[in-house]
């Protein structure tokens, strides 16, 4: 009998470390669990660019990335873009990508848009704000920034100077 | 004949009736001092009168609501004056229920004020029917607010027997540490009933009297791009301003007793709905409810505890504190089951979640753990008497705190039933 | 310390009995008074309790106590009432990251930063749900299984002392044959629905033992719900998510194979007959119904470049309180938009010179095509605008992505245009163009031709759009279950209460004692009722042996 209570007691005290352990990690950890942070991995997705080519995230694999989320109704994102342009260029030979998601707008300014500043990067066309909604974003111009190994190694919620774009791409390499 | 006149004037005969009843318990109590008669005879036949008087108060009560339900075609429970009014009418039927297991006629003493001060509450707000919205016309709505009304009126049983409990065994002529303490604290309770009194009838002194006074109150509101904007709207006042709303001007006021301007501005950092308005009424019933107290206290030449406590002679305490606790075990399930599991039901259906930390919901959760924790701490030894006693009061000023002063301070999903 | 637990009658109790289990003699610091007696429990000792606790006996006899247990709620009540000071985060549209600040203050700054604008959600306070589940286990298993020992073998001649140390006593002297007077009153007693036991001259009545296992049958019932609730926080039992779909369009339930359209939106208000004077020419909405259904995608899920493939799977008309409900996925009716937005126009060209009028041509509003022969014009769509401004360069621009105040830049050829075209700003709707002051814009071609609709009918506006909630949550059965056998349990313990009634006689004297957990008024008018049938008139309060003493 001793022995037995002793043994129910044990059992019962483990669940309730195990149970309430993850009660209460999960409280900890949650909230921001769908949504992407530093270190994860950014969620994968499938867009066309303005060819009408499809691009996947995976098609990336191994390369430093900006992915950024821009609109032509966004001044600092119109501002923005022709600064990643500029880096473009600079780093590409290196390795660097520049993915621009637009915001799910219509054909005709993307294209304009894209052919007043002689975009060469890649430009894709979320569609029902999709993607918008699996990277949780809140306000635009957002911006993640992708390590080689495949993890967000810093997200930016604000517009930015070229030199804080710069020195945001160094740290990828 | 219209069912609603009809049923507004069986409220109106209840009300009469529960206030006729009162006064023939008082006759009981007070009575047993006459000289000529047989104290006990005398107490016997008058709670008696009594309780049949307050019984056909419930019976037009029930009459009230069974018409008002079949003229509107909807349960008359969806707004605050239907809910008060239907509070009032489950007080009585718990009581009722409580006296056919107790038979302690006495107690009708005690619950019939109650039941008085909520339906004449009930009558401050607007007495018309109302539609629905469409997320409140479900049945369970029905069961929901009906079932956790009864559960709180036996909580108001146990208020009321833990508060005659307290009048009887709390000694005003002692002077030691702790009775000076109970007495204060008694004293403290009746003072807080007299202001609700107070509140009752200063809404209904200025009601009769038609006064009116209107501001315009400037709301500068920041949003989240950090613009300011500014929004004026019309604030009516239907008792003289003490307090105008914050950063107002006067439109229109009637004088009262030759005050023609608003004394005094509501502080800024008051900033609910209608707060202004709101603070003004909390004064002027604190002023009403102090000058009755003052009254009696000049009538009664001692404090109001100390001039109940001698009638409540001869009424044995342990029933009482066994009444109390009874009501309460009585009401625990019945409020469980419809203030807690029916509206989760209510809630999952309406709202698509059974839960969802709504004001209101915590406040019923914050309830029923309060008296969880008293009906475990009446397992313990030295938890009876005085202390469950006054472990009831503080049970029902949280019911009542659930039922009004989240609505009146805190918004959220149930603020429908807002003032 | 050492202590004698074994009792006079020869039963070797458990540490920290209070009462002998068998003859129920009190034991230990019991003996001494005088009071009524601790019936708690019968007098048990609890399960855990020993003599020597190591560790895991110290953790274990923190959750076993009831004064813990209070304590616990005690602080969650607290808790929960700090939660309510201030709107919570999720009741928020706004951004909580400044909305306490600027709401409440510096106050609300604090209140935020100390995490209270989450309690519910607050890792402490989930610690709190979870030490009262702790709590509710241990106290229930330790003390339920001794009480189930002590009841199902009670001795029936208990120690006088125990029964003259009970709430409800009565003692005197009788006459006559003693074993026929004690049946006689057990005799009674069945007529109360009381189980009956004899032992000579010393009787045992019991009823509603039952009623003894509600606070526990509550407890297994609370813990199961609690996790039920934890339950939902295992990825894939829960979903709960807001699509707005507009009246004729299909939308993708993300996260799931599930596609739902609105195939007809139907709104119906009040009329102002029905309303009361304060709320007449209110729009209020009487009921509203989403005509809905449900697809599952077959084939080509998840995948831009390709139509998916639908198959229709349930259909409902979804009111408020009336979800359509289809394999744990439901969609409730929230809320609704009837504004109707612009969708597309049939604009014409007019010739102001000569009065001739080309078209009608179709101008989508969001997704327009880029060129339309006109009878001899072309419109190139230059440029499209969703909602028009002016930018800080003085250049056209759009503030957003939706159609607010939507313009087009046409650039018109044909007959009396200059060769490249000219520039012309379209305004489809009138308060945009009247605003934005079209006319003006576009001089000197505004004077020669005109872009403009011709009557509503060439006007396409878009249906209503609903709000519906998807919900899927598998745990809400198990809540139920809990919540219901919780219910069960409280009824159980609460309207029925267990009583018993021991007596024996010695040398002539009658000694009764008896028990019940909860109403001692009902148990003193029980035992008053056996006694007058048996010919002792006593009054009901006199058995009382107080115990209520403050």
């Amino acid at each position: 009998m001793g022995a037995y209570r002793k043994k129910v007691q044990i059992v019962i005290l483990i669940l309730v470390v195990l149970i309430g352990g993850f009660a209460i990690g999960n409280t900890l950890f949650r909230g921001d669990s769908k949504i992407p942070g530093v270190g994860d991995s950014p969620p994968g997705f499938s867009l066309f660019d303005l060819n009408g080519n499809a691009h996947n995230l995976s098609d990336y694999e191994g390369k430093p990335m900006v992915i950024t989320f821009w609109g032509t109704f966004c001044p600092p994102c119109v501002k923005e873009l022709p600064e990643f342009q500029r880096l473009y260029d600079k780093w590409h030979s290196k390795g660097l990508e520049v993915l621009a998601i637009n915001l799910s707008e219509a054909d005709l300014p993307v294209q304009n848009f894209v052919s007043k500043f002689d975009l060469s990067f890649t430009v894709l066309r979320d569609v029902n704000r999709k993607v918008e909604r699996q990277y949780g974003l809140r306000s635009y111009p957002t911006t993640f920034f992708v390590k080689p190994d495949g993890t967000i190694s810093e997200i930016a919620v604000t517009a930015m100077t070229e030199q804080q774009i710069q020195e945001r791409v160094e740290k990828l390499f | 004949m219209n069912y609603l006149e009809f049923s507004s004037d069986a409220f109106i005969a209840a009300f009469f009736l529960y206030c006729f009843g009162f006064i023939f318990y008082m006759i009981a109590i007070g009575g047993k001092k006459w000289s000529n008669r047989d104290p006990k005879a005398h107490v016997k036949r008058w709670s008696r009168i009594a309780f049949i008087v307050s019984i056909l108060g419930l019976a037009a009560h029930l009459t009230f609501f069974f018409t008002r339900w079949y003229g509107s075609k909807q349960i008359p429970t969806s707004n605050m004056y239907e809910f008060m009014t239907f509070l009032g009418m489950s007080i009585m039927i718990a009581f009722v229920i409580i006296f056919a297991i107790y038979r302690t006629p006495l107690l009708g003493m005690f619950a019939l004020p109650l039941t008085i001060i909520i339906v004449a509450y009930a009558s401050v707000f607007p007495q018309e029917v109302q539609p629905l919205i469409p997320s409140l016309n479900s049945i369970w709505l029905k069961i929901h607010v009906t079932t956790a009304a009864l559960g709180e009126a036996f909580f108001a049983v146990g208020f009321a027997a833990g508060l005659m409990y307290l009048l009887r065994v709390v000694d005003f002529k002692q002077t030691s540490q702790a009775a000076k303490r109970a007495q204060r604290w008694v004293e403290f309770t009746l003072y807080v009933l007299v202001v609700i009194i107070g509140f009752i009838l200063t809404v209904f002194a200025f009601r009769g009297a038609g006064y009116e006074a209107q501001f315009l109150q400037e709301k500068v509101t920041i949003d989240n791009r950090g613009q300011e904007s500014t929004t004026s709207e019309t604030v009516m006042y239907t008792m003289p301003p003490i307090f105008k709303p914050y950063n107002s001007i006067t439109q229109k006021m009637d004088s009262f007793l030759g005050m023609q301007e608003p004394l005094l501005e509501t502080p800024s950092w008051m900033n609910g709905v209608n707060a202004g308005r709101k603070l003004n009424t909390v004064v002027w019933s604190i002023i009403t409810g102090s000058l009755l107290y003052g009254i009696a206290r000049l009538l009664l030449r001692k404090r109001l505890g100390a001039a109940i406590h001698p009638y409540m002679d001869g009424i044995d305490p342990e029933d009482l504190d066994e009444i109390s606790y009874r009501a309460i075990a009585i009401g625990f399930p019945v409020f469980t089951l419809g203030a807690l599991i029916f509206a989760m039901i209510w809630a999952n259906i309406a709202w698509s979640r059974f839960w969802g930390w709504d004001p209101k919901e915590v406040w019923a959760l914050i309830t029923w753990l309060y008296y969880s924790a008293y009906l475990h701490l009446r397992l313990s030894r030295g938890w009876q008497g005085q202390r469950s006693a006054w472990l009831a009061v503080i049970g029902f000023v949280i019911v009542m705190f659930t039922l009004i002063g989240v609505n009146l301070i805190i918004s959220g999903l149930h603020s429908y039933a807002g003032v | 310390m050492f202590q004698n637990t074994k009792c006079e009658c020869g039963h070797q109790n458990h540490i920290g009995t209070v009462l002998c289990e068998s003859c129920g003699k009190p034991l230990g610091e019991e003996l001494l008074s005088d009071e009524p007696l601790e019936m708690r429990y019968d007098g048990v000792a609890r399960r855990s309790q020993k003599a020597n606790p190591n560790f895991i006996d110290k953790i274990w006899n923190f959750f076993s106590s009831v004064k813990i247990a209070v304590y616990l709620i005690i602080i969650t009540l607290l808790a929960s009432i700090l939660g309510t000071i201030f709107r919570q985060e999720n009741l928020l549209n706004e951004d909580p990251a400044t909305y306490y600040e600027i709401q409440h203050g510096t106050i609300g700054k604090i209140y935020y930063m100390l995490g209270l604008s989450h309690t519910y959600e607050s890792w402490w306070y989930t610690t709190l749900l979870v030490m009262i589940g702790t709590s509710l286990v241990v106290c229930s298993l330790d003390r339920v299984l001794p009480l189930y020992r002590a009841l199902s073998k009670q001795q029936i001649r208990k120690h006088l002392r125990f029964i003259l140390r009970q709430k409800v006593v009565y003692q005197a002297q009788i006459s006559g044959d003693e074993t026929k007077i004690v049946s006689a009153l057990g005799e009674h007693l069945k007529k109360k629905r009381y189980r009956v036991h004899m032992d000579g001259t010393a009787l045992l009545a019991e009823k509603n033992r039952f009623s003894r296992w509600g606070p526990y049958i509550n407890h297994i019932g609370l813990i199961l719900f609690l996790l039920a609730v934890l339950a939902r926080s295992i990825p894939g039992f829960q979903m709960d998510m807001y699509v707005a779909v507009q009246q004729g369009q299909t939308v993708e339930i993300e996260g799931t194979s599930y596609y739902i359209k609105n195939e007809q939106f139907t709104v119906d208000y009040y009329t102002d007959d029905e309303l009361p004077d304060a709320l007449k020419g209110t729009a209020r909405a009487k009921l509203y119904e989403t005509k809905a259904v449900l697809y599952e995608c077959t084939a080509n899920c998840n995948n831009v470049t390709q139509e998916p493939v639908l198959k229709e799977v349930d259909r409902h008309d979804i009111v408020m309180n009336d979800p359509l409900i289809y394999e744990g996925l439901k969609a409730y009716q929230s809320g609704f938009d009837a504004t109707p937005r612009l969708e597309a126009v049939k604009p014409v060209i007019i010739n102001k010179e000569t009065g001739e009028e080309y078209g009608p041509f179709e101008l989508e509003i969001r997704n327009p095509k880029t060129s339309f022969e006109v009878g001899p014009y072309k419109l190139e769509l230059h440029s499209q605008f969703m909602e028009f401004a002016i930018g800080e360069n003085g250049e056209p621009t759009t503030l957003s992505r939706e159609p607010n105040a939507p313009a087009y830049l046409f650039i018109l050829s044909g007959p009396e245009l200059k060769a490249g075209g000219e520039p012309y700003l379209y305004f489809p709707n009138q308060i945009d163009k009247l605003q934005f002051n079209q006319d003006a814009l576009n001089r000197p071609i505004a004077d020669r031709f005109e872009i403009k609709v011709n009557g509503m009918e060439n006007v396409k506006l878009s249906g209503p759009t609903t709000y519906l909630n998807i919900r899927k949550d598998k745990a809400l059965p198990y809540i139920w279950i809990g919540a219901t056998i919780s219910m069960i349990g409280l009824i159980m313990g609460f309207y029925w209460h267990h009583r018993r009634i021991w007596l024996r006689v010695d040398r002539g004297e009658l000694s009764l004692g008896a028990h019940t957990n909860k109403n001692f008024y009902g148990m003193r008018s029980d035992v008053a009722w056996a006694l007058g049938k048996a010919g002792i008139e006593v009054d009901p309060k006199s058995l009382d042996n107080g115990g209520n003493k403050t």
